[in-house]
Order: structure tokens, then sequence, then C-alpha cells
């Protein structure tokens, strides 16, 4: 097994980790000597997870933080506590943003958005602009985001991006997952070749979770429980979040979308700047980000001249 | 002048829905419900997404003096509504007597009471220039008396036939009321598991809750006087008119009982 001292010790934020992927990922990283910081809703499955984590850890630290990721105050907590956690060492490696939802029925979060898109989107963009910086400082920062192949033949419904009326399930999740896309493209052209970051989606296929079954209901929930029967073992699924958190070195900047260890090319939808800036910019107006901010690039590069220190944030500028 | 939408029970999850429909359609959002936090998280939320001013403020509507301190501030900032809409409301569901006491009469304070003292009361600070529209959430189980939830759907047909009598005393004031009566509302995940506990039935009944406020606000625009979401609810309360009440009551008691104890429901 390919243990790390603890010199170089590396971190990793999972969050979703207490089930499916996300804990056969926490599982396979803390096998491999990672320090786990799991995120999971509540804190009985919190601590049942740290528990399974532990047992097979590799001598890294095992933690978890219970934390409701539709709700956007703590998504901020959560950044708070990975910061502090992580206050003397050497910075966040991985976030791998994995928790996601699944609802037959519309439902508005506590900021009064769509579920799906608060849980499955709005969380991942929030946590990643909030631990950016501790990203940053490993020099060689992976933001690993969960998406699927269902975000294919799938376009952003701008014009009631929260689906009050015409809620479709599945529509709803394939948009949310298209996002997922969207905002990985979005943030490595936003941070550049040369950045200390780079952020990749994960096709994970179809695979033996019960995500399609907590929030749904009837029809929805029968195909999804049929179709997990066909799918591969979510230790199998996260072996691509694994591979991309574990490899020495950024391979082809392009190559941002990956299944089963390999690249792939995403919808040719998710490539188009256009729909990326314009989902990144209501999501910066969603989560409160004033426009005024400096872009990602200012922020990395800030972080860059600062060395060991906080970043600095740049007022007013924009891109 | 600005006019606002006045929201009570804005943080549950119909309260939500009706939060994020009214500023969709570019109105001034004032908010009320128990806690601050979510209120705030809510306010923050809608106003980043809908680009409308959204203001709350606290009350514990079944405490008279908590109601005359939230009029006050209204006052105090010479606030006017156009529309307000009623959805605070609870149930604690279960048998009669297995029931306390005093959550038998919170249900008729909440549900009853902080309903007609803040209709009174929103009626004096309606916009004298706009029509002024009264949304109350009632409840299909309005229609009829409902063993082991005996005290809310009397509570909610109290709200119906409040709302029918009021609409008609306020037409000559340009005024209109609309009773939204519901089956269950999939607003948050206790009630979802609630409603699939009833199987088909609960299924077919229920309809999402972004549709149902979009709808209510379209009915109240229409002043229409009851909205009974869904094709099939309305079947139901046909069907369900032709009936003796008798019969409907032990009908619905037999539904009721086949499973025992529910969750809680908040509204709807």
């Amino acid at each position: 097994m390919n243990t790390q001292n603890d010199a170089i010790r590396k971190a990793v934020l999972v969050t979703g980790a207490t089930s499916g992927i996300g804990l056969a990922a926490a599982k396979a990283l803390a096998g491999r000597g990672f320090h786990i910081i799991g995120a999971g809703r509540t804190l009985e499955r919190c601590a049942a997870a740290q528990a399974a984590v532990s047992a097979v850890s590799a001598g890294g630290l095992v933690e978890y933080v219970a934390a409701d990721l539709s709700v956007q105050s703590q998504v901020r907590t959560l950044a708070d506590i990975v910061r502090e956690r992580l206050a003397g060492e050497r910075g966040l490696d991985v976030l791998v943003n994995n928790a996601a939802f699944v609802s037959s029925w519309y439902m508005a979060s506590e900021d009064g958005y769509e579920m799906q898109f608060a849980v499955n989107h709005l969380a991942p963009f929030l946590l990643t602009r909030e631990l950016l910086p501790l990203l940053a400082r490993t020099g060689a920062g992976r933001v690993i985001t969960v998406s699927s192949g269902s975000h294919f033949r799938t376009r952003m419904r701008w014009r009631d991006v929260m689906f009050r009326t015409g809620y479709q399930c599945l529509f709803v999740y394939k948009q949310s997952k298209l996002a997922n896309v969207l905002f990985t493209h979005e943030l490595n052209r936003r941070l550049g070749s040369q950045s200390p970051v780079r952020a990749y989606a994960v096709d994970p296929g179809l695979v033996d979770t019960g995500i399609g079954e907590k929030g749904t209901t009837g029809l929805v929930k029968w195909i999804w429980s049929r179709r997990r029967r066909k799918g591969v073992s979510p230790e199998k699924a996260a072996e691509t979040i694994v591979h991309l958190a574990t490899m020495s070195e950024y391979i082809d900047p392009e190559a941002s979308y990956w299944k089963e260890c390999r690249p792939e090319e995403p919808s040719p939808y998710s490539r188009r700047e256009r729909e990326m800036t314009r989902l990144w910019e209501l999501s910066e107006r969603l989560c409160g980000i004033e426009s005024g901010d400096p872009s990602v690039r200012d922020f990395a590069s800030a972080f860059a001249l600062t060395g060991e220190r906080e970043p600095i944030l740049i007022q007013g500028g924009g891109r | 002048m600005k006019s606002l939408v006045l929201i009570t029970g804005a943080a549950g999850g119909l309260g939500k829905a009706f939060a994020a429909e009214c500023a969709s359609r570019g109105w001034d959002l004032f908010l009320t419900d128990t806690a601050e936090p979510p209120l705030q998280a809510l306010a923050d939320g809608i106003a980043r997404l809908y680009n409308v001013g959204v203001r709350f403020e606290t009350c514990n509507l079944t405490d008279p003096a908590a109601r005359e301190r939230f009029w006050e501030t209204i006052r105090a900032e010479s606030l006017r509504f156009h529309l307000l809409v009623n959805v605070a409301g609870l149930d604690f569901e279960g048998p009669f007597a297995e029931r306390e006491a005093e959550e038998l009469c919170t249900i008729v304070r909440l549900n009853v009471e902080a309903v007609v003292a803040m209709t009174r009361r929103a009626l004096a600070f309606r916009d004298p220039a706009r029509t002024f529209r009264i949304v109350n959430v009632s409840s299909l189980s309005a229609f009829y008396p409902m063993p082991v939830k005996a005290v809310y759907a009397a509570s909610k047909r109290f709200l119906l036939d409040f709302s029918l009598a009021l609409r008609r005393e306020l037409k000559a004031s340009d005024a209109t009321v609309t009773a939204l009566c519901p089956a269950g509302l999939p607003s948050n995940p206790p009630v979802i598991k609630a409603i699939e506990a009833q199987g088909v039935i609960g299924r077919l009944t229920t309809r999402n809750v972004g549709f149902v406020a979009r709808k209510t606000i379209d009915r109240s625009l229409a002043n229409r006087a009851v909205y009974i979401p869904g094709l099939i609810n309305v079947v139901l309360r046909r069907l369900g008119s032709l009936v003796p009440r008798s019969f409907m009551i032990s009908l619905l008691g037999r539904r009721w009982n086949l499973d025992g104890k529910r969750p809680k429901a908040a509204e709807g």
C-alpha cells in the first residue's frame, strides 16, 4: 500500500462521506494515509462512518463534521471548521464535493432555493470558494466534484432554475449535475493554467447507492431501485476520485471530466463559455458574494504572493 | 409608500414557496415566523434571487402580546400591505385523548385565533391604492370532520367558512379572500414520509408546493373563493359531497387508523 509518512500527510475533505461513493472514497483515501475530514448530515451517521473509516486508516486522522449543506450558513461554518482543523497543517490537498440529493418533490432550502440545486450545485460552489486559499496553499490542490453522465442532453433552465413550476425530479437532478460540470470548467478557466488548484468533474457511472431512494416516491423510486442493481459498487465508483486525488501531477489541463480513471469528453453544452459564466455569476449572487469581489484568479495569485499566510482579499477590481 | 406582501409561517415549506412565488412577481415581502435565523437566511436568499426588498420580524402568533408588538413595528415604520398570506398553522397529530390539552389548544390558537387577529390588523394596514388580497391556508380536511385530526380539521373548517363569509363582507371595499384547500403538501422530509405511508392515494392527492403557491396566487388575483390543488382532489371533494357525512367520517377514520400514528405535519 502506498502510504505517506507524517511529514507529508495529505488532507482531504469529503462531503456526503457517510454512505455510498463518499464513504468508499473516504475509506480508500484513509487507507492511503490521508487525513480525512468527512462531512455528513447527521451526527449519528457521522459517528458510524468515522468508526468505519478509522478502522481502515493507515495512520491519518479521521474526523467527521455534521452539517446540512442545503443551508449556506452551515456550508460556511463547515469551511470555518476545516480551516481551523488544518490551521497548522500544509493546507487542504483535496476537496471532494460528493454530497448530493434527489427529491421527487419541490422543496425549498432554508435560503429559499430549490433543494437539489442548493445541495448539488450551490453547496459545492460555495464550499470551493471558501476553501480555495487552503487548497492553493498545498501548491497542487484538487477540487473533485462528483457529477454524472446524466449531465448529457441537458440544458440549464434559466427562466426558472429553481423549477418552482414544472418540477420533474430527473430533469432537476440532471440540471444540477450539468451545473457541476459547468462549474468545474468555469473554475479552471478562471484559475488559469498556472494555478495551484485544479478542478475535476467525475462521472461515477451507474452506481449501486441509495441516492435515488432517499427523497423520492413512486415511479422514480422504483426505477432508481431497479437501476441501481445494475450499477457498480461504490468502491469501484470511488476509484476515479482516488485516482485524481493521488495522481502525482496534473496531466492534460483540458482533461477536466473523468470516468473510470480516464479523461472523457463532457457534453458540448458544458463547455459553452456563456453558460459557464452565467451559472458562475448567478451562483455568486445566490451565495451573497458581491460582484465587486476579486475573481478566483486574483484570489489564487494573491495567495501565491503571500505564501504561508491567508490570502489578502483585494477589494474592487473584478475581472 | 411601498406596499408589501405579508406572509406568516414564512420559514415553513409552504411559506418559503409563497415567499419565492411572490418575490418572483416582483413584490416586496414582509415575512414572519417564530425563529430569527431561518427568517434571516430566507430573506437573504429571496432578496438575492429575485432582487426584491425582503424584511422580517419574528413573532409568536399565538401570543396576543407578541402580536401587539408585531403590529407596533408595522405602525412605527408605516408599512402598508396589498396581500396577506396566512400560512402559519400546525397540527399535533394523534388521537385526541393522547394529546395534552395545551397542545390541542395551541392548534386552535394558531390556526384560528391568530388568523383572525392577523387578518383584522392587516386590514387596517392595507394599501389604500390597491385591491387588498387575503389568502388563507385551509385544507382539504376542511370539508369533512376527520377522526385523529379532529381539532385540526375543525380549525381548517373554521378558516374555510371564515374566508367565504369575509369574502362577501369585504366585496364592496375592494378586498378579496381566497381559501387554499390542499391535500398533504410535500414540503419537508417528515411530511414526504407521511405522504409515502399513504401509498398511491397519498401520491395522487399531492402536488408540488412550488406549483401550489403559484396557482394560489393566480387564483387570488382572479378573485376565486376556493382553490383545491389537483384535479383528483376536486373530484374527491365532489364525490365526498354526494355521500352522507356520517359515512365519510367512518371512511376517513378507517383510512387514518390503518397505520397508526404519523409524524406531525407542519401545514397542509
